[in-house]
């Protein structure tokens, strides 16, 4: 009984420090690579590479996504408020959803399901190959040599990404609004981007490059700290796509109230 | 010189280096034996700066390793090559990138320059002509020739080896034991050589040290080794089951 | 070894031009239906503005010609009290005469205010950049509400005197001696119609007079 009781508190105890030590490693490797990107020398090659593989690569999953949202977005919308017989608000409904918060998160977990995990695979495989090491023994640091580059290309992607994913999603609720429900075209136009304000949009896009940057911190913190061979690549991969996720959704729910309070 | 005084080193309450006392002399080649998982390749890891000692120090040429500042700890690196146990080639690259990798990153060379000391680099281990290769097309013992291409091509000073010779088939040993000692004769390197293969390290070495709990136990030239009365050394080098190493780990 | 270099780079560039195309687009096309259309700036002054919010429609002749840019309360020393001036934009076709009248009303079942703008008949003297128009004061709801609570409260007093049996009315209802003075009221009615009926010579006959001859 009582040691059943104790043990309670010893897995607690245990699962906190986890939490701090992971919360210190990462803010750690956050510290180092924002320092390193201000250093010299930049190799833009390297980033254009990650810039790819982050965005270009991501592009096709990314829209497909965003365009059936969009569809869906339209068609729940209808149904409710065509009991109200407003069916005109469902482009304003579907473009302020998308674009102040649909676009981004989708985008975010798109890319960090994606990018993230490849991301944690490779680092994590070149650490149990000791490629990492090799890094470092050739007078390379690797967070400089590898974080920071996939830092830039995502912070750069993620507001680029969403762009796309904003205009493709709104896109699919025309389609649904102009084909389905009869609503003119230009109609649909014009309601969306009378509902839109700037801070929707600017708003949506800066949070992005905070998402970009969860992503390749957790991504590169769990393919850095991969132990045990090709099992650990395995379970590093998928701490580094759950804990992205739950970042990114806790850091929009931040983001959301921090907007609503500041730019009412 | 390499010299390590009171060195110790442990993970998770594991001692696995316990107060190593270590000199290697500039200009030979010194074999590091020991079993699988004795500490012999977190020795090496030591010797580069890529792990910290809990306590101890390492010098080279008479400067503290984990004393450097990240500048200075650069430059030294730049005059150590390190042939890891796989290769640790960067997948990501083809054979030329990798083993002109310390070239493009930290000399200010031209291209031509660069193509030319890969060039001369893979010769050097007898594999010219594969500069396009990516590492997945390679075998595992073309890959720790590469390896060691990629080490030698920034014109070391000391080449450390982690386990050259396990893993490729005694053909393959014979010549990379054989490539050892042409590097060594040609370019005047020190070399730290970490192996269990006694048939390599009765080849290469001016010294061989047997590395046990944490110390090194033993040392001295290959003959010395090889006629040593100490009974755990004399265990290990003739491969026995039975002795005083599995007695006290059983 | 540096092969795909420039096809990369221009991967990158063009993916990233068009999102910035598509950046340029949200931010001309958000703009221009706020913003970029020509119009002007008129002043609607009310006492009351019923909860108009800025961004609310502003409608002439029920058609959308603007939006509320801004509210603000001003005081009006030569009246002594506290308006508020709505602030207007309206497009450049929108022309309000100055006899026009302004007031808030409400659009549609989700409630939301708007201004609505009925135009004048005086089109010699229009609103001009930064004029003034008087706006008629939305009823309020508590107004209303205060004008049922007096005409229930009257109604209630005279319901109230009918049940006592007081007044007229009241008395009409609750007294029987009506009832019994209208019921022999109706059955003399009845005798004299059926007397006339039988004997209408009774109606040309003078009843005082006796004939001269018998």
């Amino acid at each position: 009984m009582l040691t059943s009781i104790l043990n309670i508190f010893i897995n607690l105890g245990r699962r906190i420090l986890a939490y701090v030590y992971f919360m210190g490693g990462l803010s750690n490797l956050a510290v180092q690579t924002l320092f390193w990107v201000f250093i010299p020398p930049f190799k833009k090659n390297r980033i254009l590479e990650q810039a790819k593989k982050a965005g270009i690569d991501s592009f096709p999953i990314v829209s497909l996504v965003a365009f059936f949202i969009g569809v869906i977005m339209a068609l729940q919308t209808a149904y409710q408020l065509q009991r109200l017989g407003s069916e005109m608000y469902i482009a304003s409904i579907v473009a302020l959803s998308l674009v102040r918060e649909l676009g981004p998160v989708i985008t975010a977990l798109v890319v960090a399901g994606r990018f993230g995990a490849a991301v944690a695979a490779e680092l994590g495989s070149m650490q149990v190959t000791e490629q990492i090491d090799a890094l470092e023994t050739l007078a390379t640091n690797p967070v400089k040599y590898l974080v920071v580059p996939r830092l830039l290309a995502l912070s750069l992607m993620m507001p680029v990404l969403t762009l796309y994913a904003d205009i493709i999603g709104i896109l699919g609720g025309w389609l649904i609004c102009v084909q389905k429900l009869g609503i003119s075209s230009s109609m649909y136009l014009h309601i969306t981007f009378d509902a839109l304000l700037y801070k929707d949009l600017f708003t949506g896009l800066a949070k992005t490059v905070f998402f970009g940057m969860i992503i390749a911190f957790v991504s590169c913190y769990e393919g850095f700290n991969v132990e045990g061979g090709a099992e650990g690549v395995g379970k590093a991969t998928t701490r580094a796509v759950v804990t992205s996720f739950i970042m990114i959704i806790a850091a929009d729910c931040f983001f959301t109230a921090l907007f609503y309070f500041i730019l009412p | 010189m390499i010299e390590i005084k009171e060195l110790s080193k442990s993970f998770n309450s594991h001692k696995v280096l316990d107060g190593l006392n270590f000199e290697i002399d500039k200009g030979t080649t010194c074999v590091i034996i020991g079993r699988s998982g004795c500490g012999k390749s977190v020795l090496l890891k030591h010797i580069v700066g890529i792990m910290r000692p809990e306590a101890g120090q390492v010098f080279i040429d008479g400067k503290e390793v984990n004393k450097l500042r990240d500048k200075e700890l650069d430059l030294l690196r730049m005059k150590i090559g390190m042939v890891f146990q796989g290769g640790a080639l960067f997948d990501s690259m083809c054979v030329g990138e990798n083993v002109g990798f310390g070239l493009i990153e930290h000399k200010r060379l031209k291209k031509r320059e660069v193509f030319e000391r890969v060039e001369e680099s893979l010769s050097l281990v007898g594999l010219g002509g594969i500069e396009h290769l990516m590492p997945a097309e390679l075998s595992g013992g073309m890959k720790k020739r590469v390896a060691l291409a990629r080490a030698i091509c920034i014109k070391p000073d000391i080449i450390l080896y982690d386990e050259p010779t396990t893993g490729v088939d005694p053909i393959t040993a014979d010549s990379i034991n054989e490539l050892i000692k042409r590097l060594h004769d040609q370019l005047k390197v020190t070399s730290i050589v970490v192996t269990h293969d006694m048939k390599s390290a009765y080849k290469i070495a001016d010294k061989i040290a047997m590395l046990y709990q944490g110390k090194i136990i033993a040392e001295g030239t290959p003959e010395e080794i090889q006629n040593t009365e100490h009974p755990v050394v004399h265990q290990f080098i003739n491969g026995l089951a039975k002795g005083p190493i599995t007695e006290t780990l059983g | 070894m540096i092969f795909g270099k420039s096809r990369l780079e221009l991967k990158v560039g063009i993916f990233v031009f068009i999102a910035l195309v598509i950046l340029a687009t949200f931010v001309l096309l958000i703009g221009n239906i706020k913003t970029w259309a020509s119009g002007y700036k008129v002043n609607f002054v009310f006492n009351f503005i019923n909860g108009v919010k800025v961004g609310a429609p502003v409608r002439l002749a029920g058609m959308d010609v603007g939006e509320v840019k801004n509210i603000n309360l001003i005081y009006l020393p030569e009246e002594n009290r506290m308006k508020v001036n709505v602030v207007g934009w309206l497009r450049k076709e929108a022309i309000i005469p100055e006899d026009s009248s302004v007031w808030v009303n409400t659009l549609g079942l989700l409630g939301e205010k708007y201004i609505e703008v009925m135009p004048g008949k005086n089109y010699s003297r229009c609103l001009q950049e930064n004029e003034s128009l008087v706006g008629n004061d939305p009823i309020a709801m508590h107004e209303v509400a205060a004008l049922l609570k007096n005409i229930t409260d009257d109604l209630d007093q005279t319901i109230v005197k009918i049940k006592n049996a007081e007044g007229t009315v009241g008395k009409f209802i609750s007294d029987d001696t009506i009832h019994a003075e209208l019921v022999e009221l109706i059955k003399t009615t009845k005798e004299l119609v059926a007397d006339i009926k039988a004997h209408p010579w009774k109606l040309f006959r003078k009843t005082k007079e006796k004939p001269v001859k018998k």
